[in-house]
């Protein structure tokens, strides 16, 4: 080691993870040769005792207790004021939460009406595709009231498993859309009875019943029928 | 290094009480940290009044602005004294003025007059004189610290007064490792060319006062 390299290493001795703390012993080796260093190096120990002194005597130096007051104050405000801001996000947070539901919900309740709606088609209806082209003369209550092996008062009384095509108006209903004064019948109808009513049927030989609705006029004349498509009878 | 790791999670752990809104984590926070800021701003603008504004500045900045600290960059320690620095320049180019080291020869005063006046005769004890010799090296240390010019000064207060790494007092003045090694090594070669005064006169120097 030369002098060049002692003035670069000394200020370091004791100063882990730096060169000068690595090469320490051979820095130490070139002071004692070297009167010139060895002067640095003293006068170096001397200010390391001078700054940890200076360092010792101010340890207990700290700015005035009214600052430590006054950031306490600020504190507590900022936080308050931020404890307000997260309940007001919160509350916010719920609420559009609670309006996302709300419309996810109309939306579902309106999608299973739109469904309902289609899968109601007459398409379902067994075997049937019924239309209003032929004329077929009238059709009074009580042949309807003789057809019916079922009765029934009210639309509602579709179940679960009903489904049923919309009211399709008879050649020769007056205004088969007016229930005024009149009901809505249930019942059960064979094929002959179905063409009887002049709804085209195209195998007559088929036994099986057709359940149905007819609106009926007050004065018991069937105006309208829809075909009711039973899963339990599929 | 070990240590410095305790100390950095005991300053995380405190941190993230004080982000919770947790009061006397942050009182412990500043207890633990603010007499180092309190320190380095003192001896960089010479005057106790800035040092108490500067301390409060840069606790203010920690309570409204939390997030500005990352643990990725450095220890939370150099995180203030950046703060302060910042400050402390601020108020330089505001003020245009620093002046040195202002309560010296108060402290001094302070010291001399709270000595014991021995057994009564009015003599002073060879004890005493020797800690009045070594007030007087401490103060011709801090005057010299004092005059060095600031980016010398900084370093030194937080490698030699504050004990701080290279590296962590790199972060605080936001530069390289080497570049806090040359002015250390620079400012020490300074404090010893001021410092070279001959013994006797330094003695005179401080009973005279």
């Amino acid at each position: 080691m030369d002098c060049s390299q002692f003035e670069e290493l000394f200020h370091d001795l004791d100063r882990p993870g730096t060169d000068g703390f690595a090469a320490r012993q051979s820095v130490l080796e070139h002071a004692e040769s070297c009167s010139q260093c060895a002067q640095l190096l003293t006068q170096a120990e001397s200010l390391d005792l001078a700054l940890s002194a200076l360092s010792g005597r101010e340890t207990n130096e700290r700015a005035p207790a009214r600052v430590e007051n006054l950031l306490r104050e600020e504190f507590r405000k900022t936080h308050a004021g931020s404890a307000r801001r997260r309940v007001r996000w919160q509350i916010a947070a719920l609420a559009t939460a609670a309006a996302v539901l709300l419309a996810l919900g109309l939306s579902l309740r309106h999608y299973e009406r739109v469904t309902a709606g289609s899968g109601n088609d007459l398409r379902d209806a067994p075997s049937l595709t019924p239309s209003i082209s032929s004329n077929t003369g009238d059709v009074d209550s009580s042949g309807v009231d003789s057809v019916a092996t079922e009765v029934a008062t009210a639309d509602n009384q579709l179940s679960d498993s009903d489904s049923a095509s919309a009211f399709i108006p008879l050649p020769y209903a007056d205004d088969s859309m007016s229930t005024d004064g009149g009901a809505i019948v249930r019942v059960v109808l064979s094929r002959p009875e179905l063409a009887s009513l002049g709804l085209p049927v195209t195998d007559m030989s088929d036994t099986d019943r057709i359940p149905a609705d007819i609106i009926v006029s007050e004065d018991g004349a069937p105006q309208a029928i829809r075909l009711i498509a039973q899963s339990a009878l599929d | 290094m070990e240590m410095s790791q305790k100390s950095d999670l005991a300053d995380d752990r405190l941190l993230r009480r004080m982000l919770a809104g947790d009061e006397d984590a942050f009182t412990d926070l500043y207890r633990l940290k603010h007499p180092a800021i309190y320190r380095f701003a003192l001896h960089m603008s010479g005057n106790a009044a800035l040092a108490e504004d500067v301390t409060q500045e840069v606790f203010m900045a920690l309570i409204r602005e939390p997030g500005r600290f990352d643990p990725a960059r450095g220890s939370l320690g150099a995180f203030l004294f950046g703060i302060a620095r910042n400050h402390l320049r601020k108020r330089w180019e505001q003020e245009r003025r620093l002046v040195p080291i202002a309560h010296e020869s108060e402290e001094l005063g302070d010291f001399v007059a709270s000595l014991p006046s021995s057994n009564g005769s009015g003599a002073v004890p060879a004890s005493a004189v020797d800690d009045l010799e070594s007030l007087d090296t401490i103060g011709r240390v801090r005057r010299a610290i004092s005059t060095l010019p600031e980016n010398y000064r900084e370093v030194v207060v937080l490698c030699e007064l504050e004990e701080m790494s290279y590296e962590e007092a790199a972060v605080a003045l936001n530069c390289p490792v080497g570049t806090v090694r040359s002015r250390l090594h620079r400012a020490r070669a300074i404090l010893l060319e001021k410092l070279r005064e001959p013994r006797a006169a330094r003695r005179v120097s401080a009973l005279g006062k």
